[in-house]
């Protein structure tokens, strides 16, 4: 779908070396990772990125045997601040489950995808294809 | 020529008793006048052979044998025959202390052949069969008992032990591997392993039927097996001290175990008072073995909890069953006073998905209480980009932990493949209190 990256998840366990690990993997398949951000709670936590090439990366990290996964994402341009893109999404009543920023971008989960695309388009947001 | 069923194990209910009876008087005569251990046992509660018509009459004096009277009497002392008549040796794992030392005969190495050809026979298997037997080989009984089980049933045999678990699913996939026999917990390993190589059991294989046993199992990790490899599960029962593997034997039915009565009398009792329990009561499952010439054990103490049902069973067999083992008198373990037995943590954790199947039990002390953590493996297939549903997951073994053993567990996940793991029987349960 035009717009939409593919955002690439990873449980892992909360400690040390384990982030490294799973980038050993990526970086054994000469995967780049253009965004990146963790959500933790005690012991465990979510990886949440953006790679290159996000089908090589999936098919790599599941035959590695980690619990990976992939979600539709909004990279929404921060070229011009985020003032107006939250606020033709919240006037859309569309929630953010999380985000977190690349250089060039915010990596955004909504809700209602479709609606959301349709809210920031409306708004002259500009959503990034690749990142 | 093909294997036909004994007509032993075809008898009716009350053949078996018949026969049960004569078997025990030849039994206690014989112990009585050949193995030492027996005759002061005998003598202590007031029994002479001429006393025992029945089981009854073992029963009212609470004469049991235990695991402390073999290892009292290591390695041999309790050999009803010349130690010239032995033609082989096994040994138990000796976790806890000295291994128990069996010893067997011509004539109990071809009993115990005929026993385990039974059990694959009563599974579903003949001889035109391919059975890879993955259980251990060597003084562990299960590989060498399935393997002579297995040629006398006439079926082509792969003795691939365990290990090397590549290799195992090679000749599997090439030699068109029809029954597999091993340990659950190493099933589902070579289920992993195998989708690791990118071998599809469903496509690439011909598995069609397990026989799996040598620790407690739930349903729900049958169900994982069964679609994970692609073929029916059944559960035998049996332990070294009663020849090995092949005591009993999950029919097509699979609504409990038949144990082959012609060869041991089963009970049930009280664990905890040694009294005589009914059908149908929970309670320590105790067997005397009827047939055993070299090492005959009279009321053997398992350690092992189940349910006895002599109902007749729909596939015709009348041999009483057992139910699933629900975990072992040693197995179970005291968390603020509630006993906890593994089976049932696995029996909750395979009924929820987004877990592997693996876990570990870690017994602690905080301060004065004892503490129970369970760790738990998520399935590489788990799909959530998020950490809430992560949460609820944890919450949700929690709660159901919680609801099955009366005793809050803290749960903890664990990447796929984060916990050890176990070819022949899995160590499941770590206690730090005795630290």
């Amino acid at each position: 779908m035009r717009g939409l990256v593919k955002q690439i998840s990873v449980f892992l366990e909360n400690k040390p070396g384990r982030l490294a690990e799973l980038m050993k993997v990526l970086e054994g398949s000469k995967i780049k990772v253009k965004a990146m951000g963790i959500a933790e709670t005690g012991s465990y936590g979510v990886i949440r990125m953006v790679v290159d090439r996000h089908e090589e990366a999936l098919k790599t990290l599941r035959e590695a045997n980690m619990a990976a996964n992939e979600a539709s994402v909004l990279a929404i341009s921060l070229e011009d601040g985020l003032y107006k893109a939250s606020k033709a999404l919240g006037e859309a009543g569309v929630n953010i489950e999380y985000a977190y920023t690349a250089l060039n971008a915010v990596i955004v989960k909504v809700d209602d995808e479709a609606r959301a695309r349709k809210a920031l388009e409306q708004a002259g947001v500009k959503v990034l294809e690749h990142i | 020529m093909a294997y036909e069923l004994p007509p032993t194990a075809k008898m009716k209910l009350s053949e078996i008793k018949e026969l049960q009876s004569k078997l025990l008087r030849a039994l206690i005569r014989r112990v009585y006048e050949k193995v030492p251990f027996y005759h002061k046992k005998l003598k202590e509660v007031g029994l002479t052979p001429d006393d025992v018509k029945s089981v009854e009459d073992l029963q009212k004096k609470k004469f049991f044998t235990v695991k402390d009277d073999l290892r009292a009497n290591y390695p041999l002392g309790l050999l009803a025959v010349s130690q010239r008549e032995v033609v082989r040796i096994h040994a138990s794992s000796g976790t806890t202390g000295l291994p128990t030392i069996m010893a067997y005969t011509q004539g109990d190495i071809e009993r115990w052949a005929e026993l385990n050809a039974r059990c694959l026979a009563v599974a579903g298997a003949s001889q035109e069969d391919v059975v890879q037997v993955a259980y251990g080989y060597g003084l562990f009984t299960g590989g060498l008992g399935l393997h002579y089980g297995a040629e006398k049933l006439g079926a082509k045999v792969i003795p691939a032990s365990v290990g090397n678990t590549k290799r195992q699913i090679k000749l599997m996939k090439d030699l068109k591997a029809t029954v597999l026999c091993c340990t659950p917990s190493y099933a589902l390993y070579i289920a992993e392993v195998a989708r690791e190589e990118g071998v599809d059991p469903g496509r690439d294989l011909n598995l069609n039927l397990g026989i799996f046993g040598a620790e407690p199992w739930s349903e729900g990790t049958r169900k994982r097996i069964e679609e994970e490899l692609d073929l029916r599960a059944h559960d035998i029962y049996g332990m070294s001290e009663l020849y090995g593997p092949g005591v009993a034997i999950e029919c097509v039915e699979r609504n409990g175990l038949h144990v082959w009565c012609d060869h041991f009398i089963v009970e049930v009792i009280d664990p905890k008072t040694g009294e005589a329990l009914e059908p149908g009561e929970e309670g320590e499952l105790v067997f005397t073995t009827l047939t055993k010439e070299a090492l005959p054990l009279i009321r053997y103490r398992s350690r092992d909890i189940s349910i006895l049902e002599e109902e007749p069973c729909s596939c015709g067999l009348e041999h009483p069953r057992i139910m699933r083992i629900r975990g072992r008198t040693d197995d179970m373990i005291k968390v603020r006073g509630v006993a906890v037995f593994p089976s049932q943590v696995e029996e909750v954790l395979s009924r929820i998905d987004g877990l592997a199947g693996h876990y570990q039990i870690i017994v602690d002390r905080d301060g004065p209480l004892d503490k129970l953590k369970v760790r738990v493996e998520v399935a590489s297939s788990y799909v959530s980009d998020k950490l809430s549903d992560l949460m609820k997951l944890q919450q949700k073994v929690e709660e159901e932990l919680r609801e099955a053993l009366a005793v809050r567990a803290e749960v903890e996940l664990v990447e796929p493949k984060g916990l050890p793991r176990s070819e022949g029987k899995a160590q499941r349960v770590i206690d730090l209190r005795k630290v």
